[in-house]
C-alpha cells in the first residue's frame, strides 16, 4: 500500500543544558494509506511532539519527513509550503473537538472544504455530516452540540479535503466508553472506506482492537506495541 | 465564506454594542472638531456678513470686536467723499444682557447704517430687512424670538422683522441688527435718575464757568430734556464700513491710512484680528483637545480590536492549523475593523444629527469634516487593527493541539 507519510530519524529537544528534554529520539515511522494506527504512551513521552512534526506544525530538529513519497521537511527546514500541505492533504482531530465557535456545524466542515480548494463545499459538508450521522445538527453552533456530536463534526471537518493523512490527538478523552468506541470505529471506517492513513494518539485502551497497528512511545522513543500488521512499520 | 461576517453574526449583540460605544466616542471627536470649526466660523461670520471692503476703526486699535473702538461719526462723510468709494456706512457693536420672558438673554447689538444698509447682506432665513429707521430689528434665530415678537430695550419696544441663522459672535452670543440710531439709543440709555443727576452736573459745571455765570439762561437749556448742547459731539460709532470700486481699493486705503484718527483694515485683516486676537487661545485649546481626543479614540479602538482578536486566538489557531491562508485570517480582523468603523461612524453621524443642534455652542460640520471624518475613521480603525493583525501573525497553530 502507498505510504501517506514517512518519518526518518526524527529528533527534537526542548530546552538546553541540564534542562534539556529529548522529546523525540531518533523516531522512524511509516504510515500507509488505508491504515489506522494508534500511538500509545504516558504523558510526556513525546506523542504530541511527534503529531506536531508529522502534521507539519512544529518540525523536528533533525531527520526527514516524506509526504506521499516527496521529501517535505529536512532537518527542520521546510522544503514545501507546509500550510498548503495541511490545507489540502491533512486532517486534524483534537482532544476537544476544537470547532470554530462562530461557525455552525456545516460551516465548520464547509470552511475546511474551501481551504482545501474543493468546489461545492456546502454539498460536500452536508454529505459528510450525513456520513457521520450528525446531518440533523448542521445549523447548530458547537456549544449547542454534545461532546460526541462535536467530535463527529470535527471528524467530518478532518475529512473535508479528502486527506491522505488524519492525525487525531486523544480524540476520545472527553467521551464516554460508548461514544469513544464509536469514534474509534469511525476512524477505522474512514481509513478503510476512503483510503486515508489515520494516526490516533490515545490513552484509551478500551477499543484498541479497532486499530490495524499499535505504537508505543516512551522517553521520545517509539516501538511497536503489537506485532506488525499490514501497512505499518516501525523502526527504532 | 466570509469569516468576519460569520463572527459578527454569532456575536451580534456584543458587536453592535461595541460599535455603538465606538460611535459615541467618534461623535465626541466629531463634535470637538465641529465646535472648533464653529468657533472659527462664528468669529468671522459677523465681518463676512457685513460685506465691507475696508473697516475704518479708531486709530491704533484693533476694534471693534477685539477691543473697543470709538470713531467720530464725521468719518463716515469723509470716507464717502474719497474718490473710488461707493458707500460708507457707520457700524456700532455692543454686548447687552437683558431679561426677556423670565430668561437672561445675551445679545450682541450691531448698528447698521440706515438707510444705506437695511441689512441687505444678512443671511435672512425668515422675514424681511429693516424698513423703518426706528423700532425694528433683525435677530438670530438662536435667540428664540419669533417674527413680530416685541422686545423692550431702553424703554422702547422693538419688533422682530427678520431672522438670521448662525449670526453669532466669537463668544457664541446671538447677534441682533438694528439701525445705528436705535443701537445708540440702547447704548446710551439712562434711567431717569441718572439723567437728572447728569443735568444737575451740567448746571454745576456751567455755574463754575464764566459762560454760565454770564448767561444764566443756559442753565434753563441744560435742564430741558429736549435740548442738546451744539458743542457736544454726536455719539461715536465703532467703525465705518467702506465699499469701494474693486480696482481702486488699494488707492482708497492709501488715502484713508493718511488720516490721523483711523486705522484701516481689509476684510481679511479684520477676520485675522478676530481669529488671532479674540479666539486664538480658545481655538488652540479646542484644537489640542481634539488632537488628544482623536489619539485617545485611536488607542481605545486599537485595544477593542486587539481584544476582539485576542478572544478568537484559539479559533484562529485551529483555522491556521487547518492551513487557512494567512490573508483570510488577516482579512477577518481587517474586515471587522472596517465594519466596526463604518457602524461607529453611522452612530456618530446619527448622534450628530440628533444632538449637535441642541449644544449650547454651535457645532459646525463643515464639508471638510463631512469628507475627512469617515475617511479618518476608516484610517484610524485600519491602523488600530495593527495590534490585532500582529497577533494573528504570531498565533502558533500548535496551540490548537494543546488540550
Amino acid at each position: 500500500m502507498e505510504d501517506a507519510v514517512r518519518a526518518v530519524d526524527l529528533s527534537k529537544t526542548y530546552g538546553t543544558g541540564l534542562a534539556a528534554v529529548k522529546a523525540l529520539d531518533h523516531v522512524t515511522l511509516t504510515i500507509a494509506r488505508g491504515t489506522v494506527a494508534a500511538l500509545l504512551g504516558p504523558s510526556g513521552s513525546g506523542k504530541s511532539t511527534l503529531i506536531k512534526a508529522l502534521g507539519f506544525v512544529s518540525p523536528a530538529d533533525t531527520g526527514e519527513v516524506f509526504f506521499e513519497g516527496r521529501l517535505v521537511v529536512k532537518h527542520g527546514v521546510p522544503l514545501a509550503d507546509l500550510a498548503a500541505l495541511r490545507r489540502r492533504h491533512l486532517g486534524f482531530v483534537f482532544q476537544k473537538a476544537n470547532l470554530t465557535s462562530f461557525l455552525t456545524a456545516r460551516e465548520n466542515v464547509e470552511i475546511a472544504c474551501e481551504f482545501g480548494g474543493k468546489s461545492d463545499g456546502r454539498r460536500r459538508a452536508r454529505e459528510l455530516l450525513e456520513y457521520l450521522d450528525v446531518a440533523g445538527r448542521e445549523h447548530s453552533y458547537p456549544e449547542m452540540l454534545s461532546g460526541g456530536e462535536q467530535q463527529r463534526v470535527a471528524i467530518a471537518r478532518a475529512l473535508a479535503n479528502e486527506p491522505s493523512l488524519i492525525l487525531a490527538d486523544e480524540p476520545t478523552a472527553a467521551l464516554d466508553s460508548v461514544r469513544s468506541r464509536s469514534v474509534m470505529e469511525l476512524f477505522r471506517k474512514v481509513a478503510h472506506d476512503r483510503g486515508a492513513a489515520v494516526l490516533v494518539v490515545t490513552h484509551d485502551h478500551r477499543a484498541l482492537e479497532v486499530f490495524d497497528v499499535l505504537y508505543e512511545m516512551e522517553d521520545g522513543r517509539i516501538r511497536p506495541h503489537r506485532p506488525e500488521r499490514s501497512g505499518l512499520t516501525a523502526e527504532q | 465564506m466570509n469569516l468576519a461576517l460569520r463572527d459578527v453574526r454569532r456575536h451580534l449583540a456584543r458587536f453592535v454594542g461595541t460599535a455603538a460605544g465606538l460611535g459615541l466616542l467618534l461623535s465626541v471627536v466629531v463634535a470637538m472638531q465641529g465646535i472648533y470649526a464653529g468657533m472659527v466660523d462664528d468669529a468671522t461670520i459677523l465681518t463676512r456678513a457685513m460685506h465691507a471692503d475696508l473697516w475704518l476703526v479708531q486709530r491704533d486699535t484693533r476694534g471693534p470686536f477685539a477691543e473697543g473702538s470709538r470713531l467720530d461719526p464725521s468719518v463716515e462723510a469723509r470716507a464717502a467723499a474719497v474718490p473710488g468709494v461707493r458707500t460708507a456706512r457707520p457700524y456700532t457693536y455692543q454686548l447687552i444682557q437683558r431679561e426677556h420672558r423670565g430668561a437672561v438673554m445675551r445679545i450682541a447689538l450691531v448698528g447698521l447704517g440706515w438707510p444705506d444698509d437695511p441689512g441687505r447682506s444678512l443671511p435672512l432665513v425668515r422675514g424681511r430687512r429693516l424698513q423703518q429707521p426706528h423700532g425694528e430689528m433683525i435677530v438670530d434665530a438662536s435667540l428664540g424670538l419669533g417674527i413680530g415678537e416685541p422686545l423692550v430695550l431702553a424703554g422702547e419696544q422693538y419688533r422682530v422683522v427678520g431672522l438670521t441663522r448662525n449670526a453669532l459672535t466669537s463668544g457664541g452670543d446671538s447677534v441682533a441688527f438694528m439701525t445705528v440710531g436705535d443701537a445708540e439709543l440702547v447704548a446710551f440709555d439712562q434711567p431717569p435718575e441718572a439723567a437728572l443727576l447728569e443735568r444737575q452736573r451740567v448746571v454745576e459745571r456751567l455755574r463754575r464757568t464764566d459762560l454760565g455765570r454770564g448767561q444764566p439762561a443756559l442753565e434753563d437749556l441744560a435742564t430741558d430734556p429736549r435740548w442738546r448742547a451744539p458743542a457736544l459731539a454726536s455719539p461715536p460709532v465703532a467703525a465705518v464700513l467702506v465699499e469701494a470700486d474693486p480696482h481702486r481699493i488699494a488707492e482708497v486705503r492709501g488715502v484713508m491710512r493718511s488720516w490721523g484718527d483711523v486705522s484701516v483694515y481689509s476684510q481679511a485683516e479684520e477676520e485675522e484680528l478676530l481669529l488671532v486676537g479674540v479666539v486664538q487661545r480658545a481655538r488652540m485649546q479646542i484644537g489640542l483637545f481634539t488632537v488628544i481626543l482623536t489619539l485617545t479614540a485611536a488607542v481605545i479602538i486599537m485595544m477593542v480590536m486587539y481584544n476582539l482578536t485576542l478572544e478568537k486566538t484559539h479559533d484562529l489557531a485551529v483555522l491556521k492549523l487547518m492551513g487557512a491562508p494567512r490573508l483570510r485570517l488577516l482579512g477577518l480582523v481587517l474586515q471587522q475593523a472596517w465594519l466596526l468603523g463604518a457602524m461607529g461612524y453611522a452612530v456618530a453621524f446619527a448622534m450628530g444629527e440628533l444632538a449637535f443642534p441642541m449644544f449650547p455652542r454651535r457645532v459646525l460640520i463643515t464639508e471638510t469634516i463631512s469628507l475627512v471624518a469617515p475617511v479618518a475613521t476608516m484610517g484610524i480603525v485600519t491602523l488600530a487593527s495593527i495590534l490585532g493583525l500582529t497577533h494573528v501573525m504570531r498565533i502558533d497553530p500548535s496551540i490548537a493541539l494543546e488540550g
